[in-house]
This record gives structure tokens, sequence and C-alpha cells, in this order.
């Protein structure tokens, strides 16, 4: 008699990553840390440890002892399903990695088991399978056009067709966030340093669906890196700016992979050239704000990468500004809730997760939250207004800009624009509301309608 | 009953169990262990990472670990040996009483291991070395007394901290789901422990001298039940179950730490 195939496979994972399940040794460091479980009401279902325990559980009913002689044991499908549905339950920060005793990597860990149930045919979760075919058609996950990547610029910015520095905007700044791309571009500016973007050539850096693990899928990732890297080198770039901490990520860890080498530039974060320009006392304070504030970590700028202090050098530097830290900082931050397809995919977790982090931010007593990335803010502003909380979330590029001395506006926005495009810190422009959806037209009766629930106006892929 | 002739010098005539038990049981033993990790090396080498069209296999994977270790230099290899492995820095980092178990039970064990591995030692070099009788390894044996009683000390104390942990800290976010099987091992580790002292109690303290020839034993004494079971229990329940138990972790974690470099 044949013997059964096992219920489940070993694609996506390396050797190393499938000893990682077995060195495991089950003791719920990351259990207290984890930021989806705490948002998730302590659900057992989504520890790191647990998850970790069920799949080495599966591997060994596929591939242990057991199985060698007997056979592998069935796995009900509903049970890897709800395994897929906790896996999705997270948003891939790393936190439970950085506290491992046993240094389990669980960001890529994460990753290729997710990779592997999407090849399964169980994952990705909710709207997160829109990335694919968004990005891969559109080049982004927003549903804009190419031709408006620009669409922010005001006639006071200057952007050069060619130039060694470049800075990459990402889908978030240019599409919804347009306070941080007019910063970024106007900081530069009045440092005279000669810049170029990619406009029409820039693509998505690729993120979404890397950390959906969805990046075989027409290897669009892949293919989104080497054209941006391409694109990049093409037009001279020697160092590329990244305002937006996924992008940057996706650029000094992912496209490397993709690319096969190294990249020909170098990757550094806004925060980082700001530090440098710091030293370099070329950043010339024109304005004292008195505020306290304190400072929101990105996972995918501080955790992934890296980079903690650059950004604290520049708020230490500011005028009237007194930085003061939440409780969990550097390496230990709390996640804001939106990576790892989680604000996608599933945005009541994502907004759970985001209370959590204002919470913090709460405590500390300060009157702003800064971060260094336009998808944690749009999150956090999300978390903030679910709390009807009194504090300001804005991007350490917008306050950079406005102690300064430049604008931080954008073009007028338009009736029922993204709460994100503008400022809040300094809220010079309102966002018209939106009109009010003209009444349909009522067709001729040709037979009985069914009745539907109303649509909630949920755009895809995070977009708001 | 003698020790066992080689080249006309006799070894092993100290134990006071049958040597060719225990050298049965070690065999076995560590047949079982690599039998046992073989079998998990063959489910690590089924990976097929993004890219790859086969598995590895058990030879493939056990090459990838080796080669991941040393990927960033012999030098911090050693160091990430050194600190995280031996000395666990991520555990004392954040958990100082469970770092004070493991370090406890981990050290006590590995000086145990090292003191036998010297008590073996000197079996040998008393006739082949020194052409000296039993009374060489006696002396030695008498040497590692205290050694021996602080290592064994300290294993006690770091399973009595595991026991004092798991009946006083009972809070969610400590105990994983089937968290009771750790006792299997606390118990296991006990009886090792347990057994172990009466068996030196046995030797030590009951017959003034402390460990004789197998021919001036007492009788009833050889291959006393007790003393036979300590030996053979320890190396079926901490070698050849290793692999196939739930604390299989002791082996993939260093290996982990090790090729993640000392993690994140």
């Amino acid at each position: 008699m044949a013997k059964e195939k096992p219920s489940i496979n070993t694609v996506n994972f390396s050797a190393a990553q499938l000893m990682e399940f077995d060195a495991c040794t089950r003791c719920g460091e990351c259990v207290k840390y984890c930021p989806t479980y705490d948002a998730r009401d302590k659900n057992q279902d989504i520890e790191p440890r647990d998850k970790i325990q069920r799949w080495k559980e599966f591997m060994n009913k596929s591939y242990g002892l057991k199985a060698r002689f007997l056979g592998p044991e069935k796995i009900a499908p509903e049970v890897i399903k709800k395994y897929t549905d906790d896996l999705y339950n997270c948003t891939t920060c790393g936190m439970c990695g950085t506290v491992c005793p046993a240094g389990i990597n669980t960001i890529e860990l994460w990753e290729s088991n997710r990779a592997n149930l999407v090849k399964y045919g169980t994952g990705p979760y909710g709207k997160q399978r829109l990335f694919p075919k968004l990005i891969e058609e559109g080049h982004n996950p927003y549903m804009k056009q190419q031709k408006d990547r620009l669409a922010w610029m005001t006639p006071d910015i200057k952007i050069a067709d060619k130039s060694d520095i470049a800075y990459f905007i990402g889908c978030t700044a240019g599409y919804n966030q347009q306070v941080l791309g007019v910063s970024t571009a106007r900081i530069l500016n009045k440092l005279n340093v000669p810049f170029m973007a990619l406009g029409e050539d820039e693509w998505c850096c690729g993120s979404a669906l890397i950390r959906t693990g969805q990046q075989h899928i027409n290897d669009t990732p892949k293919k989104s890196s080497i054209h941006n890297v391409e694109a990049l080198k093409a037009r001279g770039a020697k160092r590329v700016i990244f305002a937006c901490a996924g992008c940057f990520r996706a650029a000094k860890i992912d496209w490397p992979r993709a690319y096969g080498k190294e990249l020909p530039f170098e990757a550094i974060h806004m925060s980082q050239f700001l530090a440098e320009q710091l030293d370099a006392g070329k950043i010339k304070w024109e304005k004292s704000l008195d505020k306290t504030v304190t400072y929101h970590d990105p996972c995918h700028l501080g955790r992934h990468v890296g980079v903690f202090e650059e950004p604290r050098k520049v708020i230490n530097s500011m005028p009237g500004i007194k930085l003061v830290e939440m409780k969990r900082n550097r390496k230990e931050q709390r996640c804001c809730g939106a990576g790892g397809g989680v604000k996608a995919g599933i945005p009541d977790l994502a907004l759970g997760v985001a209370k959590g982090r204002m919470n913090d931010a709460k405590e500390t007593g300060a009157q702003a939250l800064i971060s260094t990335c336009p998808f944690c803010r749009r999150n956090l502003l999300d978390g903030r207004d679910d709390l009807k909380m009194d504090m300001s979330v804005d991007d350490l590029v917008v306050l950079t800009a406005n102690l300064m001395g430049l604008s931080t506006d954008v073009k007028p926005p338009a009736p029922g624009a993204p709460k994100e495009s503008i400022s809040d810190l300094f809220r010079t422009q309102i966002i018209p509301p939106k009109p009010p959806a003209e009444p349909k037209k009522e067709e001729p009766k040709k037979e009985e309608p069914k009745k539907q629930e109303p649509k909630a106006a949920v755009p895809p892929a995070g977009k708001k | 009953m003698t020790g066992l002739n080689i080249f006309g010098k006799e070894v092993f005539d100290t134990l006071f169990i049958d040597w060719q038990i225990m050298a049965a049981v070690a065999i076995i033993s560590v047949i079982l262990f690599l039998v046992g990790m073989y079998i998990q090396l063959d489910k690590w080498g089924r990976g097929i990472p993004e890219g790859a069209t086969k598995p590895i296999g058990a030879w493939g994977a056990l090459k990838l670990i080796v080669g991941g270790i040393f990927v960033k230099g012999i030098g911090h290899a050693f160091e990430v040996l050194v600190l995280d492995v031996l000395f666990q820095r991520r555990t004392y980092r954040r958990r100082k009483v469970e770092w004070l178990m493991h370090i406890l039970i981990f050290w006590g064990w590995i000086g145990l291991l090292i003191l036998t591995i010297v008590a073996a030692a000197a079996e040998f070099a008393g006739p082949f070395l020194f052409n000296q009788d039993y009374t060489y390894f006696v002396g030695v044996w008498q040497f590692l007394k205290l050694p021996n009683n602080i290592f064994g000390l300290m294993l006690v104390a770091g399973i009595l901290i595991a026991i004092g942990r798991r009946l006083l800290s009972k809070s969610k976010d400590v105990q994983a789901r089937n968290a009771d099987v750790d006792w299997i091992l606390i118990i296991g580790l006990l009886i090792v422990v347990a057994t172990g002292f009466y068996s030196q109690y046995l030797r030590a303290d009951v017959f003034q001298t402390p460990r004789d020839i197998i021919s001036a034993y007492p009788a009833g004494f050889f291959d006393n039940f007790t003393v036979m079971f300590h030996e053979v229990f320890t190396l079926l329940f901490c070698v050849a179950y290793l692999p196939f138990s739930k604390y299989f972790h002791m082996i993939a974690a260093p290996l982990t730490i090790l090729v993640n470099h000392g993690g994140e």
C-alpha cells in the first residue's frame, strides 16, 4: 500500500529555518513582547511560540521518526487554514526574534512560512490577495497612475534630471502622504543638494509582496527591484535617499537579494542623511518649537536595519524640542501595527496595535509623536483618532522642514484627501470634506432587487 | 569478574559494575543518538528554499549548518560559541533567573562530563603511562571528589530552580501549551542526580576504601542495582533519547545561535 503524502510541504524553507522550529525552547519571552498577541487579548493562537510549536508538530507528523516508518500523519485542512490565519495575524515586526534566547530569525521564518502557505493555497489573508495584481500591473498598491508619481510637486521644488543623489519617494509618500514628499524635496533644495527622482520610472519597492509571502507570484518584487536598481544606476545615482522606512528596508535587504549582488549605489535613510548634514554644520535651524515629543522607531528602520540613533540626534538638535522616550524604544519598541500586510489584510488588528503604541506615547506626556515612516504615521494617526487622543503625529522630515524655516504645505488638498497628506503638527492646511455622493438614479424596476448590505468604503492595500 | 584486558594491562577493573554492560549500553546509546540526529538532519534537509529545485538531504543540511556557522569567520564563530552558547548571553540579558538555572544545569552537567572523561583517562594512564596498578586511578578519583561534588550540587541547584519556577510562576505568559512535558525532563534529571549521589555514597562513604578493584568488593556490591540503574538510565535518557525527545532544542538551539551568528 502506498504511503500517504505529507499534509504539508517544505518549500520556501531553508534547512537552517527548519532547524529553527526545533530550536524553540518554549520559554515564552517572545510572548511578553508580541504586539499582535496583546492586541488580540492575549490569544494563545497568536503567540510566536505557539506558531513555531504548531509548525514543528506539523513537520514531525509529516517528516519525523514515526512518519518515516509508519507514514505521515494526516493534518486536517482546517487545521492548516487556522494556522495560516494565525500566521498572518502578525506584522513581521521581528520583536520575537530580537528577544528570542535561541536567536531564531523570526522575520525570515514567518516570511518563508507565509510563502510556503501561499503556494499551498491557504495564504495570504483577505485583501492582501490584491497586492500581486495591483503591483504587477500598476507598479503600486494604491491603484494610482504612474504618471502621477510626481503629482505632489509644487512649483518651488527643483528636481534635477540627472544627479548622483536620488530621492526614492515610494508609493505611500508619492500618492498619499504628499507632505513627506514636499518636505524632503524642500530640505534637499535648501541644503543645495541636487537630486533626481525616477518619477514615472519608479516602481513599488516590493515590500508588501515579500512581507506577505507573495514574492514568487510572477516574480514581481524581483522584477520591481531590478527595474528600480537599473533605473537608478542608469541615471547615475551613487546615493539614494529614502524617506520611507519600508522602502529603505527593502532596498537594504531585499533588493540586493533580487539583484544578485551588491547594489551599485548606497541606500541611505533621510534621517541618516539629516544627521550627516547636521554633523557637517549644514543644517541651520531658523525656528524653535516648544514641545515635548516622543520618537517611534519604525520596525523597518530600527530592528530590521539598525538605524536608531540618527533620528534621535536630529530631534535632540532641534531648538525648543524636548525628546522623551517611550518605555519601549529602540530595539524593544512596540510595532505600530501596519506592517506585514496587516493594515490591508486585517485592519482591526492594525488599529488595535496602533492604539497600544499611542497609549505608550501618551504615558510619556509628550505632545507629539514623531516617526520616520509614512506607513507607521498613517496607522498611528488612525490609532490616535480612534482613541480621540490629543497628540500630534508627524514625520521627522516634516518637523525638520518646518524648523528649517520651510513650508510644509502641499498643493491644496482635494476634498476628502487622506488625512495623512498634510502635516498634523503644523496645521496650516485643511482638507475640505468630501462632498456627499450624488444619489443614484433609480433604474426602472425589472425584477425584485436582492437586499444587499452596504459596502464599506475601504480601499485596497491599505489605501485610505 | 575482572576488568578489560588490553595488551596485558587491565583497565576498568575499578568500575563496580560490569564494564561489558556499560560498553554495550554506551554503544547502543551512541548509535541511537546518531540515528536520531540523522533523522533530524534529514528532516531539516528537506527544505527547498526559493530558487532551489530539490532538497539537500541530511548531509547537505549538515554542510550548510557547519558552513553557516563560519560565514563570518572563525573568530566570530568562537566568540558566539563562548558568549552565546557556553555562557548564554541572550538569556542573561532578559531572563536572569532562567539564566542562572540554565548555567547551573549546563555547567554542572559539563563539569561532571569532563571529570568523568578525566577519570576514564586515569584508568588508562595508570597502567599505560605510569606503569601503576589501580591505585593510580584511586588517587585521581579521590582528588576529583570535591569538584565532582561541586558540579553535582550545581546540577541539583539548577533543577531546584527549574522546579520552583514551574511551581511558583504559572502566569499565561510563561506557560506554553503542553508545558507539562517539561516535567519529564526535570524528573529525569532528578533521577540521574539522586541515583548519582547515592552511587557515590555507596562507593565513598559506606566502604571506607573509596574505590577498589573488583575482586575486593564485598559480595552483593558489585553490579549493585542502583548504581547499574544510574549508569544505564543516564546513558539512555541523556544521550539516546535526546534527539527523539521534546528537549531536542538542547542541540538545535545552540546550533541556531551559531548559524545566526548570535542572533539579531
